[in-house]
Order: structure tokens, then sequence, then C-alpha cells
């Protein structure tokens, strides 16, 4: 009985291959999507799993909360916690620190920027992470040891065996030497602790021994022992926090007005890779956010939805044709359950065609793919007996959900009526017409958002910024000589392509200090030179910039911008002082610099203050050019970095490239959002098509009659398009305000944003409306201009 | 084998209510060879729907092998159906899909013979309607003469006790009608009660009796002679 279905289910395929093929592609892009999100998903909760210890693994976290009840979440620790929560309390077996570094490397006359760790010498018996050569034990216990990840040890040795060679990396300006100690395999790809290099952290402790328990710059994992109460182990955490500390409380309360207070948690080490609260952070790798599954869940359920939905609409609107073929199996004897279970069979094999299809696809996309989700997904290390499961529960799903329904309409027509044809196309359809409009409504919705969410890029990619970022060259700069900066300036200034040159100190840093006696404000800082504002082009609106000239700038002026004076309260804000009272160092305020927008345009400029203070040091050049001739100035730029700063490597980036990179998520969103609806378009219109090629067969006999009496060729094709378009229409009213809600909700996190226009509704409507209407008025064309004869005929 | 009393069918549409069957009472004897005639909109294609159980009447008794069959529900009805009847339709009604040895395998599929076997009676089947070298092809491609043997053999391929043929002769020019009256005659001088609804006096007079129904009732019953 099976071959006979399978027979039949093969032959009904292949007789209407129109219908098949709209099907098969439609359910295979559908299953490929969800494929894909199961890899994505498969990927995100594998993270860091391969460790042997992991469910012992703690991550220690810190929350601070403030005395107005505001609780800042910090997946970073400081070096304190580590040793002192070890020795104090017994469910603590270990602990590791893991601090991110960054090192110029020079090998031979070459010079390398290189990303690195730090990490306690028993990082090996925590972490699982196999070694090619070196013993895990020992990897780090000698303060000048280094240790390799294979890929790096390839880029500094070649082919060389690289264990006991020497690198030479750039501490406190000198160049020292460390020797590998060991290699380890490549980091597996979804490990939130990525090795490149590691040193020891007792290095950085002799650089630099942290007693402070309130700074919080490194990750601190520990092992617990099996089975302890978490729960207790962190009410003892606050305990030896609170006694340790008590003396470092006291005097920050003092000294800096510190009011939060501190508490310490314990994050399973399982859960760091997907948690917003607690991010992986500070040289872990790969932080994710669960709105990224969600929403891509969601998009890749979308499709599959309306390929299932074109499966349901299609068989049941062609039921029809095979009326009599099911007429005949009851009548020679079949039953119904034989008869659904032969139309729940054709679904499967339908369904099989796609899911094999479909992985296709998803090889063929993952490159897109891992792009579009900032992933390298690859079959090779996720393919496991889950994912195989769970792609087979995805096939089977798939197969009911688009085979059920229609298999219980089509084995419940009576035989008599099938047989006699006075089977009907079931009532008034209001199933399959509901599903259409789903499937519109769903398109419609994504267009909408894909407009909005065009409209907002291209509104934050041509925002006023309140500076000039064009042409403007930055340069890495973190560690040079500060002391040649001037004659590196001098150097290039030399180059008539060369307008400008000027530098700040590099990354965002946020101090606090008292105005107008003990007011205390909160601001962003930045040391910049004189040249910085005019470089930038923005402007100072009162008193005056930084002049080299004035030897008092350096040491006790500061210029603020409006959002500092706004803040402040000051009406004349030249004059005033700002005190930073912890180090009892005041300054002067010679200038209000206009607001710019320093910072992403995904945050408000916040209250900044400048200075031009000798101590710190630079982070970026900046190097205004000439449009013309770039590519030659460049080169100018490069040779004059490297003759100056010889063991600095070179590195560059325009600053409006850099601006654009800020909206990289946008970006990506952009394009997510972009295929889901050109699919869920695409999907639904193949769909459509399938519907209307049906309906404008079911109504040959109308049709032919209503010429016959006279009835024009537009007046059919409007008639026969009006049905489907009417439908289009509510999809488009019922997106409408689904689609306002989420864009109002997703606009919500820009201070900077749009105004959802109603032309952006109009414009989603007209643009489906018109998708719908090519689709449909082509067959509504083709059956409008046959010969009525041949229809009246056939009848 | 079959004795119906007071048999009632109505037909309703929103405005309207057809009587199709009025208090119908016939019987037929095992072996017998039983003509239905009348009008267009008689009853005749009802009373052979509801003989068939593929439909049920809204009143009276059918007892089937003396069994009372017009209350059974649909499972019930298709597995009586699938043992005892043959059908047989002006319009052949094979599957486009199967090919001749499919279509008439396609009973015994369903009333579960092993594969072996179907193979052994549906050749034995074809080899009798002389359609064996046909086996392979689709139904669209035979000629309506050669499509109703096919409808025949797969009416007869599960041996049933019953063959309820409507109008068989209809889509067949007078040659291929002849033949297929024949091959009915044949059936029913080996044993199979055979119950037909026609328009065709001529393929009449190759039954034993003939029942004459107007508007839903019997008006003149004729034994042939």
């Amino acid at each position: 009985m099976i071959r006979n279905y399978i027979k039949t289910a093969f032959r009904n395929l292949w007789r209407n291959k129109a219908f098949s093929v709209i099907n098969i592609v439609g359910l295979s892009v559908g299953l490929a999507c969800c494929m894909l999100i199961f890899l994505y998903t498969m990927d995100e909760v594998s993270y860091d799993r391969f460790h042997e210890k992991k469910e012992s693994i703690y991550h220690l976290t810190a929350d601070m909360k403030g005395p107005d009840g505001h609780v800042n979440k910090s997946s970073s620790t400081g070096m304190m916690p580590g040793p002192a929560f070890k020795q104090q309390i017994p469910e603590i077996t270990d602990f590791v620190r893991v601090q991110s570094a960054d090192f110029t490397v020079k090998r031979g006359n070459e010079v390398f920027d290189q990303d690195a760790l730090y990490a306690d010498d028993n990082f090996f018996s925590v972490f699982s992470f196999p070694l090619i050569q070196g013993n895990p034990r020992t990897a780090l216990k000698d303060m000048r040891s280094i240790v390799l990840s294979e890929e790096v040890a390839e880029k500094y040795f070649g082919k060389q065996d690289p264990v006991g060679k020497v690198l030479e990396l750039k501490v406190n300006d000198k160049f020292q030497p460390f020797t590998v100690s060991a290699v380890t395999k490549k980091s597996p790809q979804n490990s939130s602790i990525k090795i490149k290099m590691l040193l020891p952290m007792k290095f950085n402790q002799s650089l630099n021994n942290d007693t402070q328990w309130l700074n919080f710059f490194l990750n601190t994992f520990f092992t617990v022992k099996p089975g302890a109460d978490i729960k207790a182990v962190e009410a003892k955490l606050a305990n030896v926090f609170n006694h340790q500390a008590a003396d470092q409380i006291k005097e920050a309360a003092d000294k800096y007005g510190l009011k939060d207070k501190i508490s310490y948690g314990l994050q399973p080490l399982l859960q760091m890779h997907t948690s917003t609260d607690y991010p992986a952070d500070n040289g872990l790798t790969d932080a994710s956010s669960p709105i990224y599954t969600y929403i891509l869940t969601g998009i890749a359920l979308f499709i599959l939805l309306i390929a299932c939905i074109n499966f349901i609409n299609l068989t049941v609107a062609r039921s029809l044709k095979r009326a009599k073929e099911i007429g005949i199996r009851k009548v020679v004897g079949g039953q119904r359950r034989q008869l659904i279970a032969q139309f729940l069979g054709e679904s499967l094999i339908l369904s099989f065609i796609a899911f094999v299809l479909g992985i296709v696809l998803v090889q063929l996309a993952l490159p897109f793919f891992n792009t579009l989700a900032n992933k390298s997904l690859a079959f090779s290390y996720l393919l496991s007996v889950k994912l195989v499961a769970g792609y087979v529960m995805i096939f089977l799903v798939t197969s009911l959900l688009a085979g059920f329904y229609p298999a219980l309409v089509l084995s419940g027509f009576n035989p008599v009526q099938s047989l006699y044809n006075r089977q009907q196309y079931a009532g008034k359809n209001y199933l399959s017409k509901g599903l259409v409009v789903l499937q519109f409504t769903l398109a419609t919705f994504l267009i909408i958002s894909t407009i909005t969410i065009y409209s907002q890029f291209n509104y934050l990619m041509h925002f006023d910024l309140g500076y000039n970022d064009k042409n403007v060259v930055s340069i890495a700069a973190f560690g040079i000589d500060k002391q040649k900066l001037p004659l590196f300036k001098t150097e290039l200034l030399k180059d008539p392509s060369i307008k400008n040159v000027s530098a700040d100190q590099g990354g965002r840093w946020g101090t606090l200090a008292h105005v107008n006696n003990a007011q205390q404000i909160q601001f962003d800082m930045k040391h910049i030179d004189q040249d910085y504002l005019s470089l930038f082009e923005v402007p100072v609106v009162k008193g005056r910039n930084f002049s080299k000239d004035m030897v008092s700038d350096s040491a006790r002026s500061v210029l603020v911008n409006e959002s500092f004076v706004k803040q402040a309260g000051w009406k004349n804000p030249v004059g005033q002082v700002v005190d930073f009272f912890y180090n009892k160092k005041k300054y002067t305020v010679i200038g209000i610099v206009k607001d710019y927008h320093f910072l992403s345009l995904t945050e408000k400029t916040p209250p900044q203050l400048y200075s031009m203070n000798p101590q710190y040091p630079y982070g970026n050049i900046f190097i205004k050019i000439k449009d013309s001739n770039k590519a030659e100035t460049l080169n100018h730029i490069e040779k004059t970095f490297k003759s100056l700063f010889p063991y600095k490597p070179y590195q560059y980036t325009f600053k409006d490239a850099q601006n654009a990179q800020q909206y990289d998520k946008e970006s990506k969103w952009k394009q997510i959002v972009t295929f889901g609806a050109l699919l869920t378009i695409f999907i639904s219109c193949i769909g459509l098509f399938g519907l209307a090629t049906l309906s404008s067969e079911r109504r040959k006999k109308e049709i032919g009659i209503r010429k016959v009496l006279g009835a024009s060729v537009e007046g059919i094709v409007r008639k026969l398009s009006a049905d489907f378009l009417k439908l289009v229409v509510l999809s488009a009213v019922i997106a409408a305000p689904a689609a306002w809600w989420a864009m109002h909700k997703w606009l919500e996190n820009y201070p900077y944003r749009i105004g959802i226009n109603v032309w952006i509704f109009l414009f989603a409507a007209v643009l489906v409306l018109f998708i719908a209407l090519a689709t449909v008025s082509f067959q509504a064309i083709k059956a409008a201009i046959s010969n009525p004869v041949n229809s009246l005929r056939s009848e | 084998m079959i004795k119906i009393t007071d048999l009632e069918k109505f037909y309703r549409t929103e405005e309207v209510e057809t009587i199709a069957l009025n208090k119908l009472s016939i019987e037929v004897k095992r072996g017998e060879f039983v003509a239905i005639m009348g009008p267009s909109g008689c009853g005749k294609s009802t009373l052979l729907n509801i003989l068939g159980m593929l439909d049920d009447p809204d009143g009276g008794s059918y007892v089937f092998n003396g069994v009372e069959v017009a209350h059974f529900n649909e499972r019930k009805r298709a597995d009586l159906r699938k043992h005892n009847i043959g059908f047989v339709f002006q319009s052949f009604n094979l599957i486009d899909e199967l090919t001749v040895f499919e279509n008439v395998e396609l009973p015994l599929i369903y009333t579960g013979v092993p594969s072996s076997e179907r193979v052994k009676r549906v050749e034995e089947v074809l080899d009798k309607m002389q359609i064996m070298h046909s086996r392979n092809h689709y139904p669209q491609h035979l000629s309506g003469g050669q499509q109703q043997r096919v409808a025949i053999a797969r009416a007869v391929v599960n041996k049933p006790k019953l063959i309820l043929a409507d109008e068989p002769t209809g889509n067949l020019d007078s040659s291929n009608g002849n033949d297929v009256m024949e091959l009915l005659t044949d059936l029913n001088e080996h044993g199979t009660t055979i119950i037909m609804v026609t328009h065709s006096e001529h393929d009449a007079r190759y039954s034993h009796r003939i029942i004459r129904l107007l508007d839903g009732q019997t008006v003149m019953e004729n034994i042939m002679i």
C-alpha cells in the first residue's frame, strides 16, 4: 500500500510541476531559514561546553547599587577577589584571573600589534585548552614565559618549532624578551576565551600590583566543589568582601563620595555567553545578545509559516482536481484514515524533497549568513545527534503543519459528490483567505520595518555631527613617544596636501568633579591638543580655544561643552572653576565648545570636559588631508610615521569610516530584515500566483460565459484580480498598526531618530499591492484573453 | 441478498427540499441481474449510491445479506463495501495517475491481499478482460471501451458478490457497449448479482428484471423472459 501511495505521490508531483515547484521552493527556503537559525542557536548554546569542568566553573560578577537604587552590573572584577575568596571560602577550590592586554611584538625587524591575555598559572588545569606542545602545568610558571596559539605561533615562526624561541614584547617603552613555553591548539569557534597569546598574570602583577578592591578590570573565574550551595557561597563572598575591603570602602566614601553598595555574584560559565547583564567582556569574546536569536528565529518561522500556508492553500484549492481520485479510492474500499495517511505521506515526500534542497541551500547560504549574523558557523563542528534530531524534528513538524489540514479536508470528501462532479470548492474559503491575509500581513509588516530601518539608518549616516569627519586620517598612536609628536606634526605639515594635525587621548574616559563649590557632576573627559577643535571644525562659542602660547593652559585651563554648562547650571561659564576634589586640583573654564556628537548617535551627547594636561599619553593622531592625491598623501604619512616611530605598528583608518562602523549593528539589522522581507514577499507571491492560477482555471467556464455575453478583457481582469487584491489591502490595514508599534519600540533605542511617517505605510502598501497585482494579473489576463469557445466546449 | 423497505432520501438546500427516494421498497435475490430505468432525476443514481453504501438513507431499512446496514457508520460501510461490492460507472472513474495494472490492483490493496497474490489475481482478470497488453498504460491512453474494461476488471478483481453499474455503456459506442454488456452477463452467469442503472432499453434487455422508477417510487416491474 505504501508503494502505491509513494507512486501516486510522485506522479502527482510530476504531473503538477508548477505547484510542486512553488511548494518545494517555498518550503525549502523556509526550512533552510529554520535550519540556519537552529544551527545558530546550537552554536549559541554550545559556547564553552567543551571545558571538562564546565559545570563547576563560575564567573565572578559585581553589582554596584547606587543610593537611587540603580544597579550597575559588572562582569569585571579586580585582582583581589580571586585569592581572597579562595582562601576564605572552602567551597571554592580554585581561581583563575584573565585580563586582556595589547602588545607590540618585535620579530626581527618587523613589529606587530598583538592581542593577548594575562592568566594565572593554573589556567590550563581549570579550562580545557589542549596543548600541542609544552606542559600545561608549567607553561605559565615562569614570569617570562608566553604561550601561543598554533596560528599565532605560525605567524611569528612559520614552520619552525616555536617552543624555546624568544619574542620581544614592548613593556614600559622597552622591548623585553619572552620565551615561548607552549603552543595551544586553535581555540574552538564556540569559546568565550580565544587564546592568541597568554602571559603569566604574575608578570602583570610585577608591573602593577593592584591591591584595590574597588577596581574592576579583569575576569575572575572560580571552580566550586560539586553540590555546593551557590546562594550560600554568594553570602560568604559578601562577608569576606565587607571584612577585607572595609578600609578601602571607607576611604572611597570619604574621598570620592562613593555611596554605592557593592555585592558579588557567581554566574555559571555556561550562562556567560548569552548574558546581557554580565556579558563576556574584557578580553573574552563573542558576547551575544539573545534578542538577535529571537528576531532571527521570528523571521525564520515567519518564512516557514508562509511556505506552509502556500502548501495548505494550494493543496486545498487543487483538491477539486483530486476529488475523483478520492471518490474512487473510497468506492473501492479506502477508508478515511487510509486517505489521511496517503495525503500526509504526500506532504511528507514533498517536504522531504524540500528538506534535502534546504540542506543544500543552508550550505550555500552559510557564508553569507555568517557575515549577516557575525558568526563562523559550520556543520563540521556543530554536527551532533542533537543537531540531526533537531533537523528531523523541523522536517516532521513542517510536514505535519503543511499536510494535516489538507489531508483532513480531502479525505472528508463525499465519494458520491466527487464522482458525480458535484463537489464544490469548499464554501467561502474563509480559511484560505485568512491564510493569504496572514501571509501578506507578515510580508507588509516586514516591508514597513525594512523601510523604517533604512530611513533611520540613512538618517544616522547623514546626521550633522557638529564636526567635520571627512578626509581625516586617524592613526593608532597608543604607546608612542609623545615628545616626538611636535616633530611629527612639523614634518607632516611640510606637505601642502596636509592641512592640519592633532592628537587626542583615545578611548572614552569619564570622571566626576565638583562645580559651584560642592555640586558633584559626572562627565566625559577628553585630553586633546590645541589643534583638535580646529581640525574637526568644532566652534568655540564663548571664550577661547587652548593656545600653545599660553603656558597656563596645559596646567590649569579646561574647555567644556554646552551640555556641561547646562548640567552645571552656569549663566556665565567662562571663568568658572571645576574642582577635581579627589586629587585636589582645580581648573578654570576658558571656553565653551559647541556640543557635537563625538559618540555614536545611539547615545545623547553627554557633558564633556577637554584638557591639555601633558601627563596623559596620546591614543590617536588625526591628520586632515586635502581631497586630492590621497594615495600619495597617505604614503607620505606612513613613511614619516615609520621613520619617527619605527617600533610602533602603523595602522590607520579614516575618521568617517570609523564613524560609519559604529552603525555596523544597524547595518546588519538592515540586511537581516531586508532579506526576511524579500523572502516573505517572494514566497507569499508564488503562493498567490498558484492560487490565481487555480482560480482562473476554476472559473474558466464563468469567464467563457461572461465573454460570450460581451464582457471586456479589462473587466474580466479586474474581476479576477479584485478578489485577491481586497485581501492584500486588508493585510496592509492589519500590518500597519503592528509595524507601527514594533518600529516605534525599535526607534526608542535611538535618541536621534526619524518620525514614523504616513508615507512609509502608504509606500509599503502600494508596493505590496503592486507586487500582488503583477502576480495575479498575469493569470487573470491569460484567462481573460483565452478563446471562450475552448473553455465552454471543455465543459 | 438485498431488501430495502420504505427507503427515503431527501436533498436539502437552504430554500428547497427535494425528495429523491420516496418510501421505496425493492428486493433483489442472489444471482439476479436487475436493470433500473427511469427519466433523469427519478432517483436511480441515488438508489444505486445507497445500495453501494456510498450514501446513507434518511429513512427506511436496508438489509444487505441479512444485516441491517442503513445506519452503519462510514468505517463499517467501507469495510462491507470493499469485500462485497464492485462499482462500474458511466465515466469509468479510473485514477489518471495510476496505470491499468495499478488501477485494477487498488481494491486488493485496500482489502489487504498480499503482493504476490495481487499480481496473480490482477493478471488473471486483465487476461479475462483481454486488456493484458495495456497493463502498463495510463487510462488516458486507452479508448473508452478499453477504459470501461479496466473499470470492470477493477470492479470484479475482489470477487464481489454484487456489482453496481451506473450506465456502464453511456459513454461507449454500440459495439463497445455490447462488449461491456456481454462481460456483465458473463459475470452474472458465474454467480455475481448485478444491479444496473440504464437509459438504454437495449441494455436493459440483458437483465432478468427491469424496475422502472418515477419521482423516487417504483412505477412498474418487468420480468424479462
